[in-house]
C-alpha cells in the first residue's frame, strides 16, 4: 500500500557557522504513511524540518515531491506544495477567533471584496468538526486550552489541502484522552492518503502510530526501520549510539540514607501554575522534577527562587524558614537557578563571557562597589577552565558561542556562587551530544561536592540517566516519586500522563 | 601576535572610531568654510553650549543603556530653571540653597519617573511623556508663563565665567563625563546598568536589584538635566519656563549618534560625547555659515539618521540566531 514515495529528501546538508547541522541526510516519506523522525536534541531534526518547511535553505541536496524535483524557497512555497508544519510553539494569533486563525491570509471574500464572515464561520465549523473539536468558531483562541489550539492548527492544515503534515512533538502538552483524539485524526489522514511526519521522543507513541522510523544522530542518518521489525530499546540505542550509563555516569546511592534534608517544601502553591507541592531535597543528590511541559515544574523552581509569587506554603532551608521575595534573597541563601530559556532568561548576548559569568558574583569581584578587574578575571578564568571553556574565549560576546558553551557559561555563573542548592531547568536543551555528556559529568561533580542538584527535564532518557530520585508532576501537583535505580520509561510516563500502562 | 599590534588593532576596532573621523572632518570643513570658526571666541561659545547639552545627554545615556528613555529632561531643565529663579529672586533665598532645592526637585522628578516605570510597569516612553507635560506645566503655572530676572554676579559666574581658561559649564560637564565613564565601566552599578539593558530577565535572575538600578538611572538623568537647567539660567541671566524645549530630542539624538542602542546594553559615554559634539558643531557651523536657524533641524535630523545607519554597518555585533 505504501509504494509511492511522496517526498524524498536526499543528501541534505546544512552547516551553520562552524557547526555541521546536517550531513547528507535522507528522508523518504510514502503516500499515506506515518514516518516517525527521532533523534536527540541537536541531532538535526529541527534543521531538517526547517528545510522542508522552507524556513531554511539547504547547502546541498535534492528534494523531490510526487516524483518531481522541487525547490522550496519560502514557507509559502512549502505550503503551496501541501507541506504543512505544526510547530511545537503554536503559531496562532491568540486575540483572533478560531475561524480567523484557520483562514488567515485566505479569507473568503464577498462580491465587493470584503471578508465574508458568514462563509468563513461555516467553513471553519466544518474544519473544526473534522478534528473532533466541539467549540464555536467565533471563540477567541485565547480562551482555548493548549490541546484545543493544537487541534486547531491541525484543522487549519487540513483545510489547506495538506499532502504532508509535519507534527513536531504534538503530544508534549496533551493529556492521554487528547492524544487518543490526535491518533484518530492521524489514522483518518492516512486513509485519505495524507502522509504524516511525526517527531517525538516517546517510544510508546511511535510504536503505536508510526509505520516507519527515521533515526538521526549528530546530523547524520543512522537508519530507517520498519517499526514492526525493531524494538524501542534498539531505537534508543541507535539514537544515542551507546549505552545510557556511559553518557550519564555513575549514580549516587547516598540518597535518603539517614541524611538531613537541606530543603523542605511544604504545601507550596502559586496559582494557577501549581498547588500544594511538598518535597524534600537532600544534599549531594540529583533530584529530577519530571512531567509534561506545563505541569508546573519550572514555575515551582521559579517560586523557590523568588521570581514568582508564592501564594501558600512554607519552605525551610537547613531547618530555617525561608521566603524568597526576589532572586536576590534566594541567591543570598545559597540557591542558584539555571533558567529554562538560556537566551531569554540567562545570557547577556552582547556582553562578553567574562561579564556573563560573574553577573551573580558582583559582590565577590568588587570592593566598596568598585569592580576589581583582577578578581573578575581570576574568578572567571578559574570557572571557565573548570567548565572546559577555552580561557582565551572570555572576552568574546556570549552570543557568538555555541549552545553548549553558552550553557557552560551559565553553569559557571552558578558554580562561582558556590550554592547549596542548584536548580537546573532543562540544562541540556539545544546542546550537542558532546557538550551534553560534559554537562552531565559536571552535574555529577557538583552533586558529589554535596550540593543538592534539582534538575528539571523533559528529556525522558536524560531523566532516567541522571536521576538519583525522580519526582513526577502533573497539572500542577506532585503525583509520584521513583528512586532513580527503579525508574523506567513507562513508569515515569504513566505518572506524568496519568494513565496506567 | 605581539602586544603592539593587538593595541593597534583594538584602536582601529573601536566602535567610536568612525565618529571621531566624522567629527574631525566636520571641524576641518568648517575651518575651511568659515573664517570665524577656528577662533577662540567661537570655541568658547561652542564649549559652553556643548557643556550644557552634554550634561543632559550623559544622563540620557544611563537611561537608554537600561533600554529605557527619558522624554522629560527638557521640561526638567525648565522646571529647575524656574525653581532656582523663584527661590533666589522672589523668595530671596541664598543662591546655593536655592540651587540645592532645585536639584532636589529634579531628583524627585526622576524618582517619580522611575517609580512609574518600575512599580506601575508603565513603558518609560509613556511615564516620561506624561512627566514631560507635567513638569513643563508646573514651570509655566508657577511663573504664569513669565520670565524671572535679576540674578547676582556670584550666581552668573557659574554659567558665564571661566575656570582655568575653560567656560565653567564645560568644566562641570567634563567632570561629570569622566565620573560617568568611571561609574559605567568600573563600578558594580555600571555593570548592572548594562546587564539590565542587555537582558532584563537574566539580570533579575542573576540577583540584580533591577528596579532600584532603573530608578537610579532616571534620577541621574533628571539630576543632570536639572543641573544643566540651573547652569543655563545662570548663563542667560534669566529663568524661563520655556527653557529646554526639545532638548530631549537633542540628547537622544546625541546618544544614538554615539552608538548607544535604544534597545539597551550597548553604548558608551565617549560615544555620547562625540554625538553631542557633532550635533553642536553642526548647529554652530550653520549659524556661522549664515544659514537660517529654521533649516538647522533638517541637518540635525539627517545627521542622526545617517550616523545611526553607519553605526549599524560598522559597529554591529554579530549574534547567532
Amino acid at each position: 500500500m505504501f509504494n509511492d514515495s511522496l517526498l524524498a529528501m536526499s543528501e541534505i546538508s546544512k552547516a551553520y557557522t562552524g557547526v555541521q547541522a546536517l550531513a547528507g541526510v535522507n528522508l523518504d516519506v510514502r503516500e499515506g504513511e506515518v514516518m516517525a523522525l527521532v533523534g536527540e536534541n541537536g541531532a538535526g531534526k529541527s534543521t531538517l524540518l526547517k528545510i522542508l518547511a522552507g524556513a531554511e535553505k539547504a547547502d546541498s541536496g535534492k528534494i523531490s515531491f510526487a516524483g518531481k524535483e522541487i525547490s522550496i524557497n519560502s514557507p509559502k512555497e512549502a505550503s503551496n506544495f501541501g507541506i504543512k508544519v505544526i510547530y511545537q510553539e503554536l503559531n496562532l494569533a491568540v486575540h483572533l477567533s478560531v475561524a480567523e486563525n484557520i483562514f488567515v491570509g485566505r479569507e473568503p471574500k464577498t462580491k465587493i471584496g470584503l471578508v465574508d464572515f458568514k462563509k468563513m464561520q461555516e467553513l471553519a465549523n466544518i474544519a473544526i468538526k473534522e478534528v473532533g473539536l466541539n467549540i464555536n468558531s467565533n471563540e477567541q483562541v485565547n480562551n482555548l486550552s493548549i490541546a484545543q489550539r493544537q487541534l486547531i492548527e491541525i484543522a487549519k492544515a487540513l483545510s489547506e489541502d495538506a499532502r504532508i503534515v509535519v507534527m513536531d512533538e504534538p503530544t508534549s502538552s496533551l493529556t492521554d484522552q487528547e492524544t487518543r483524539i490526535l491518533f484518530d485524526i492521524i489514522l483518518n489522514l492516512k486513509k485519505k492518503g495524507i502522509s504524516v511526519i511525526y517527531v517525538s521522543h516517546r517510544m510508546k507513541e511511535i510504536f503505536e502510530i508510526a509505520d516507519r522510523v527515521t533515526i538521526l544522530k549528530d546530523g547524520k542518518l543512522v537508519t530507517v526501520e520498519n517499526v514492526k521489525s525493531v524494538t524501542p530499546d534498539a531505537v534508543v540505542r541507535f539514537m544515542i549510539g551507546r549505552e545510557l550509563t556511559d553518557l550519564y555516569g555513575q549514580k549516587s546511592l547516598k540518597t535518603g540514607l539517614n541524611l538531613k534534608p537541606i530543603m523542605e517544601v511544604e504545601g507550596l502553591s502559586s496559582e494557577p501554575y501549581f498547588e500544594n507541592v511538598s518535597f524534600k531535597v537532600f544534599p549531594g543528590e540529583i533530584l529530577v522534577l519530571s512531567g509534561l511541559i506545563g505541569s508546573g515544574r519550572s514555575e515551582t523552581a521559579m517560586t523557590l527562587f523568588g521570581a514568582l509569587k508564592r501564594s501558600k506554603g512554607t519552605v525551610t532551608i537547613e531547618g530555617q524558614p525561608f521566603h524568597a521575595k526576589s532572586p536576590m534573597s534566594a541567591i543570598k541563601l545559597g540557591i542558584g537557578l539555571l533558567p529554562e530559556d538560556r537566551k531569554k532568561q540567562g545570557l547577556f548576548m552582547q556582553l562578553v563571557v567574562r561579564e556573563n559569568m560573574s553577573s551573580a558574583s558582583l559582590r565577590d569581584i568588587s570592593r566598596n562597589f568598585i569592580l576589581s578587574r583582577t578578581k573578575d578575571i581570576s574568578l572567571v578564568t578559574f570557572f571557565s577552565e573548570k567548565m572546559g571553556l577555552r580561557s582565551n574565549a572570555i572576552d568574546v560576546a556570549a552570543g557568538t558561542l555555541s549552545g553548549g558553551n553558552q550553557q557552560k557559561i551559565l553553569l559557571g555563573r552558578w558554580l562561582a556562587k558556590k550554592p547549596k542548592i542548584l536548580i537546573l531547568d532543562e540544562p541540556t536543551r539545544g546542546v550537542d551530544v558532546l557538550a551534553k555528556s560534559e554537562i552531565y559529568k559536571m552535574i555529577r561533580e557538583i552533586s558529589d561536592e554535596n550540593v543538592a542538584v534539582v534538575v528539571i527535564s523533559s528529556d525522558l532518557m536524560e531523566v532516567l540517566g541522571i536521576a538519583d530520585r525522580i519526582l513526577i508532576m502533573r497539572e500542577g501537583k506532585i503525583v509520584g516519586e521513583v528512586q532513580g535505580n527503579e525508574a523506567t520509561e513507562s513508569k515515569v510516563m504513566a505518572m506524568a500522563t496519568g494513565i496506567g500502562v | 601576535m605581539n602586544i603592539k599590534s593587538v593595541t593597534a588593532k583594538k584602536i582601529f576596532q573601536t566602535r567610536e572610531l568612525p565618529l571621531i573621523v566624522v567629527v574631525a572632518g566636520v571641524i576641518a570643513a568648517l575651518t575651511f568654510l568659515s573664517p570665524y570658526f577656528f577662533t577662540s571666541g567661537n570655541f568658547e561659545i561652542l564649549a559652553r553650549q556643548t557643556g550644557l547639552a552634554l550634561l543632559i545627554s550623559v544622563g540620557m545615556t544611563f537611561v537608554i543603556l537600561t533600554a529605557g528613555i527619558d522624554l522629560s529632561v527638557g521640561s526638567v531643565v525648565a522646571l529647575s530653571s524656574v525653581i532656582v529663579g523663584e527661590f533666589i529672586i522672589n523668595f530671596h533665598w541664598n543662591p546655593a540653597l536655592s540651587v540645592f532645592v532645585s536639584l532636589i526637585g529634579a531628583l524627585l522628578v526622576g524618582y517619580i519617573n522611575g517609580l512609574f516605570t518600575t512599580y506601575l510597569k508603565l513603558p518609560a516612553f509613556v511615564s516620561t511623556l506624561g512627566m514631560l507635560a507635567i513638569a513643563r506645566g508646573l514651570a509655566l503655572g508657577v511663573t504664569g508663563g513669565s520670565t524671572i530676572e535679576g540674578f547676582s554676579e556670584g550666581f552668573l559666574y557659574w554659567g558665564q565665567g571661566k575656570f582655568l581658561g575653560l567656560p565653567v559649564p564645560a568644566c562641570i560637564a567634563l567632570v561629570v563625563a569622566v565620573l560617568s565613564i568611571f561609574v559605567l565601566r568600573k563600578t558594580v552599578f555600571g555593570r548592572q546598568v548594562f546587564f539590565i539593558g542587555s537582558n532584563e530577565s537574566a539580570a533579575l535572575l542573576s540577583g540584580i536589584p533591577v528596579r532600584k538600578v532603573k530608578i537610579a538611572t532616571f534620577m541621574i538623568a533628571s539630576f543632570l538635566a536639572g543641573l544643566s537647567g540651573v547652569l543655563e539660567t545662570s548663563r542667560l541671566g534669566v529663568s524661563q519656563p520655556s527653557a529646554g524645549n526639545g532638548y530631549e530630542l537633542v540628547a537622544i539624538g546625541a546618544c544614538v549618534i554615539g552608538g548607544v542602542s535604544l534597545f539597551g546594553g550597548v553604548g558608551s559615554v565617549l560615544g555620547t560625547i562625540l554625538g553631542t559634539v557633532l550635533l553642536l558643531l553642526i548647529q554652530d557651523g550653520l549659524i556661522l555659515l549664515n544659514i537660517s536657524p529654521y533649516w538647522q533641524q533638517v541637518f540635525s535630523g539627517a545627521i542622526i539618521v545617517i550616523s545611526v545607519s553607519i553605526n549599524l554597518r560598522t559597529g554591529k555585533i554579530k549574534i547567532k540566531n
